[in-house]
C-alpha cells in the first residue's frame, strides 16, 4: 500500500478514537494520546448540535416555519436524495412533519441498482414529486478523468459540487428558500480536511478539466462563488440541517427507514454508489492511504454510538469484499474506457494537492477572510436591514 | 404456468440513452452501460435495445456499444438499428446479442430475414412492425422511426413476414409512443390471431397493469415499454429506472 507518512514515522493512535497519523499531516496528539479530532468534534457538538427534548423542540420549530412560509407555494423546501441513510432519513423526516418537499436526485451513471430501488420506494411510500437531474454522461465521464489524472484526492467533488448546483438551481426556479441537508454531525464530524476538498471550488473543478480534460464543460451544473452568494443574499436561499438538532443514531436510523420506506442496507458508507465505493474502497487506501472507516468509526465513537474496541474490530474487516472489488473494478474500467495500464499509470502517480491547481482557496480565500473580518460589522447591519437571518445549524 | 414477459426496451441516439415522444423530442435518461446494468440486476425478463436514429443517419450498428451493453446483461438481449444486411447482424449477434431486430432492412430486403434464420434459428430474428396510423386509411408498416410509411394492410404485412422468415414480431404503434395513452389492443389482437410466431405488443404502455392486461385481452406472448421502466409516475422529470417485482407480472 502507498501511503503517505507512515514510511518515515511510526504509526500512532488515538487513544480515545481510531483516528491514526497514516496519511494525515494534521493530525496531533495531547498529552494522554488523544487527537485533535476528538476535541474538534466536542468543539462542533458544543457549537452547532443541540440534541435532546430542546433540540426537538427547536427542529419542530423550524419545520413549522418552513411550513408556515412555503404554504402558498409548491413546495417549502427542497432536499437531495441518493438512496443512502442521511438522505433517506432526511426525507422520512420531511414526511413525518408535514412538509412539503421537492425530492431531488443527481444521477451521474454510477448507480446501483440497491440506490435506484431505495428511491423508488422512499417515493412511493411518500408521494413526493422526484426531480432527477441526470449528468451528461460523457461529459462526466471527461471530468473524472480528469481529476484521476490530476492526482487529486477528493474525485467526489465533482458529483457533490453537481448536486449543490442542481439544488440551488431549482429551488431558485420554484422560489425554494430553505434546503434540507442531512449532514449531521454525530456521524460525520469527523474528517480530516486533508482527505477532502471545498466542495463549492468551481474554479478547482474547471481548472483541472481544462488541464486534463478533452471535453467543454458546457452542460455541467456549477455554481460560482459569485453565484454562491447571489442565491444566499439575494435569493436568501439557506441551509438547514435538521439532523443537528436531534439524537440521530444510525442503527436507529438504519432501522426505521428499512421498517417505514422499505429501505434496504447495501453495506459500507455511501455504498450505495459503484464509484464512491470503488473510490473509498481501493482508490482512496490505495493510491492515498486513506482509509474513511476511521473517520465514520471515530465519529460514531466520540457520538458514543460505538465502543473503540468496535471500531478496531472493525477495521479489522476487509473495506471491500473481494469479489465486489473485482467485479467494480472491471465495470469502472469499461465506463472509464481504461485499460488497466493506463488505470495502473493513475493509480501510481505522484499524488498532487487540489492547491496545485488554482483554486478559489488560494486565489480568494485568505483575502476573502481578511476582507470578511474587516466589514463584518457593516455586513451584520446590512443583513439586519435586509432581514437575512440563519436558523440553521450549519458550519 | 409461464410468466407472461415484460420487456423493457431502451432507446439509444447517438451513444447517449434518450426516451422520446413519438419518436420525436429526446430526453436524456444518461448512460445505457449503467441503465442495463441496473436491469440487470433487477432480474429482467428480457431487454430491447433500439437506435433510433441508425436507420435514419445511414449508420452501422455501433457494435463497441452493443459489447459493452451485452456484457452487462444476463438476461436475453434484442439489438435493432442499422442492420441491413447479414454481416452486420453476424457482427451484432458476435457481440453477445441474443436477437436482432430489423425494421427499415425489410422494405427493399425481406430474403435477409431467411439469412438469418437459416443461420441462427427463427427464434433470433425479430421483426419490429412499426405502426402508424397516416391523415387518411387505416394503420400502416413504417420505417426508420416512424418516417416512410408503405400502403400495406398491416396483417397481410405481419403474414409475409413470418412466411419470410420472422420468428417474433413487436408490434409497436409509434403514434402511442411515450404518450402513456395505453398499449393498443385492438392492434396487438388484430395481428396476434393472424400469425402464429410469438407477438410482443408495444408503444403507449400505461403501467405494468395495462401491460399484463393487454397480454391476456389479446393473445400476445409479451408486452415492451420504454417511459415507464425509466419514469416515475410518467413524470418526464423523474427519471428513474424501474422494474416489477415477480409477483406484479401474471402468470399466463
Amino acid at each position: 500500500m502507498t501511503t503517505l507518512n507512515n514510511t518515515t514515522q511510526d504509526v500512532r493512535v488515538c487513544t480515545k478514537t481510531v483516528m491514526d497519523n497514516i496519511a494525515d499531516p494534521d493530525i496531533t496528539f495531547d498529552e494522554n494520546g488523544v487527537c485533535n479530532y476528538f476535541y474538534q468534534y466536542q468543539d462542533r457538538v458544543e457549537k452547532f448540535f443541540v440534541g435532546g427534548e430542546e433540540g426537538q423542540r427547536q427542529m419542530e420549530e423550524v419545520f413549522a416555519k418552513i411550513r408556515e412560509e412555503g404554504k402558498n407555494k409548491k413546495y417549502d423546501c427542497i432536499t437531495g436524495v441518493s438512496g443512502g441513510v442521511d438522505s433517506t432519513y432526511m426525507v422520512y423526516l420531511c414526511k413525518k412533519y408535514g412538509l412539503r418537499p421537492l425530492v431531488v436526485h443527481l444521477d451521474n451513471g454510477w448507480n446501483s441498482e440497491i440506490a435506484n430501488q431505495n428511491i423508488n420506494n422512499i417515493i412511493d411510500k411518500c408521494g413526493f414529486d422526484l426531480h432527477t437531474h441526470v449528468i451528461d454522461w460523457e461529459e462526466f465521464r471527461d471530468l473524472q478523468l480528469s481529476f484521476l489524472k490530476a492526482s487529486v484526492i477528493d474525485l467526489e467533488l465533482t458529483s457533490d459540487h453537481a448536486i449543490f448546483a442542481v439544488i440551488y438551481g431549482l429551488a431558485q426556479k420554484h422560489g425554494i428558500t430553505y434546503m434540507l441537508n442531512g449532514f449531521n454531525i454525530t456521524t460525520e464530524g469527523i474528517l480530516p480536511s486533508a482527505w477532502r476538498w471545498f466542495k463549492y471550488d468551481w474554479l478547482n473543478i474547471r481548472s483541472i478539466q481544462k488541464q486534463f480534460g478533452s471535453k467543454k464543460l458546457k452542460t455541467f451544473p456549477h455554481v460560482s462563488f459569485g453565484k454562491k452568494t447571489y442565491y444566499e443574499f439575494v435569493k436568501k436561499i439557506q441551509t438547514v440541517m435538521p439532523l443537528n438538532y436531534i439524537d440521530y443514531n444510525k442503527e436507529e436510523a438504519k432501522e426505521l427507514i428499512s421498517r417505514e420506506l422499505g429501505w434496504r442496507d447495501y453495506g459500507g458508507k455511501h455504498f450505495e454508489s459503484i464509484i464512491t465505493r470503488f473510490y473509498q474502497g481501493y482508490i482512496l487506501p490505495e493510491k492515498f492511504g486513506v482509509d474513511k472507516r476511521k473517520a465514520h468509526l471515530s465519529t460514531l465513537i466520540a457520538s458514543g454510538q460505538m465502543t473503540r474496541d468496535e471500531a478496531l474490530e472493525e477495521l479489522k474487516q476487509p473495506i471491500y469484499d473481494a469479489d465486489m472489488l473485482e467485479e467494480d473494478k472491471e465495470f469502472v474500467l469499461k465506463k472509464f474506457g481504461f485499460s488497466e495500464a493506463e488505470f495502473e499509470a493513475v493509480m501510481n502517480a505522484p499524488i498532487k494537492a487540489h492547491t496545485d491547481y488554482p483554486s478559489y482557496i488560494t486565489k480568494h480565500y485568505k483575502y476573502h477572510e481578511q476582507i470578511m473580518k474587516s466589514i463584518s460589522p457593516a455586513t451584520r447591519l446590512v443583513k439586519k436591514a435586509l432581514g437575512i437571518r440563519r436558523e440553521n445549524k450549519s458550519y | 404456468m409461464q410468466r407472461a414477459r415484460i420487456i423493457p426496451i431502451l432507446t439509444v441516439d447517438n451513444g447517449k440513452l434518450v426516451k422520446t415522444v413519438k419518436f420525436k423530442k429526446p430526453n436524456y435518461i444518461g448512460d445505457p452501460i449503467n441503465a442495463i446494468k441496473i436491469f440487470n440486476d433487477k432480474m429482467i425478463d428480457e431487454i430491447v435495445i433500439l437506435d433510433i436514429t441508425a436507420s435514419k443517419q445511414g449508420r452501422k450498428p455501433n457494435t463497441d456499444l452493443i459489447y459493452e451493453m451485452a456484457s452487462e446483461c444476463f438476461s436475453p438481449l434484442g439489438y435493432g438499428g442499422g442492420i441491413t444486411s447479414f454481416e452486420e447482424a453476424k457482427k451484432v449477434f458476435d457481440q453477445g446479442v441474443e436477437k436482432v431486430i430489423i425494421n427499415s432492412a425489410i422494405a427493399g430486403n425481406a430474403s435477409l430475414l431467411q439469412e438469418i434464420a437459416d443461420a441462427y434459428g427463427s427464434q433470433s430474428v425479430v421483426v419490429s412492425l412499426d405502426v402508424k396510423k397516416p391523415l387518411f386509411g387505416g394503420m400502416r408498416p413504417c420505417f426508420r422511426s416512424a418516417s416512410d410509411v408503405i400502403k400495406e394492410d398491416i396483417v397481410a404485412f405481419a403474414q409475409r413476414m413470418e412466411s419470410a422468415g420472422a420468428g417474433e414480431l413487436i408490434v409497436h404503434n409509434t403514434d402511442r409512443d411515450g404518450t402513456f395513452s395505453g398499449l393498443d389492443r385492438e392492434l396487438t389482437k388484430s395481428v396476434a390471431s393472424a400469425v402464429g410466431i410469438p407477438v410482443i405488443a408495444c408503444g403507449g404502455a400505461h403501467s405494468v397493469e395495462d401491460m399484463n392486461e393487454t397480454i391476456s385481452a389479446t393473445g400476445a406472448s409479451a408486452a415492451a415499454a420504454g417511459s415507464i421502466f425509466v419514469y416515475k409516475d410518467r413524470n418526464p422529470k423523474s427519471i428513474l429506472i424501474s422494474y416489477p417485482t415477480p409477483e406484479d407480472i401474471i402468470s399466463r
